[in-house]
């Protein structure tokens, strides 16, 4: 069975994969934002998460093995993933890949440092394009400009249409496209700002 | 009397470098942490992982060659035998101020 899911929260993500387990769907395989998942005796598997990314496949092979030498499967993730899944079979719903409450928060501080640089990255993009001058705000105002069909607006009736209409993507293309870099830089700061609380949850509650 | 700043150890970072008196890979480092404190610290891998990866850069334990390629063995350094001696002085100390005050 396979099921589409999109999470930014890590918590949440365990949480849902352990009910999908206790109904017997095990997770299996993972790519993108598909889960796979097998038939499993319910309430006989534990899924943790883990977050790490790593320099050098020498260093992921030997987390991986260390994992797996302790009975947890290493289900999904790669090298630079970041998340990296685990199953184990027992009837212990408390077992963890975790044995105390730093290392278990530890995961949601790097969580919040890769959200956090990666909202640090687009920040010159952004200023460049800024101080270059091609952000054109008056967009804003006169969507009008950004329409280039010689002509255009002096068509009339289905022939005005048809040509309004086939453009406009392209226009808001040209007037906006600039929009998704200050959008994504407030998203991962955002997601970097709950990876945070995250963690001080976690590191508090013993 | 100036205190090292990286005392107290946590008991995860002192079981780990005594493990590490001799060379061991991850697993063998949590079998050897059970064998050792009377199996009342288990330690989780990712824990453990964590641990290691501070560790090596405090330098208190180092990678060694070994004839597993796949799994990485590491031994305690002089800088960790230092800091184990160290906490160990301090943990002696104390049971002996207890005893002197208390029976116990």
């Amino acid at each position: 069975m396979r099921k589409y899911k999109f999470f930014v929260d890590l918590a949440k993500e365990e949480q849902w994969l352990n009910e999908m387990a206790s109904q017997g769907y095990v997770l299996a395989g993972k790519s993108g934002a598909s889960y796979r998942f097998e038939s499993g005796e319910p309430g006989s598997f534990v899924l943790r998460i883990d977050y790490r990314s790593f320099k050098h496949a020498a260093d992921f092979e030997d987390y991986r093995l260390l994992f797996e030498d302790s009975g947890w499967r290493h289900i999904a993730g790669t090298k630079s993933s970041g998340a990296q899944y685990f199953l184990k079979k027992t009837a212990d719903q408390s077992e963890d890949i975790f044995s105390d409450a730093d290392s278990k928060a530890g995961k949601f501080k790097r969580l919040s440092e890769m959200w956090f640089s990666l909202a640090v990255c687009f920040l010159p993009i952004l200023t460049a394009l800024v101080m270059a001058g091609n952000i054109d705000l008056t967009a804003f105002l006169q969507p009008a400009k950004l329409y280039y069909t010689p002509g255009l607006w002096d068509k009339t009736g289905a022939d005005f249409w048809g040509a309004f209409l086939f453009e406009t993507p392209f226009a808001l293309l040209r007037g906006f496209i600039w929009l998704i870099l200050p959008v994504s830089i407030v998203l991962y700061a955002v997601f970097a700002a709950k990876a945070r609380k995250q963690y001080n949850k976690t590191l508090n509650k013993i | 009397m100036n205190r090292d700043k990286n005392l107290p150890l946590t008991e995860t970072v002192y079981y780990i470098l005594l493990a590490l008196t001799e060379p061991a890979h991850g697993y063998l480092i949590l079998q050897k942490i059970e064998e050792l404190s009377l199996g009342q610290v288990r330690m989780a891998a990712g824990t453990l992982y964590g641990a290691i990866d501070n560790l090596l850069k405090l330098k208190w334990i180092q990678p060694v060659q070994s004839e597993d390629s796949r799994r990485k063995v590491y031994v305690i350094t002089d800088r960790g035998m230092e800091m184990l001696r160290m906490d160990s002085e301090r943990m002696m100390h104390m049971v002996e101020t207890t005893r002197r005050r208390i029976k116990l």
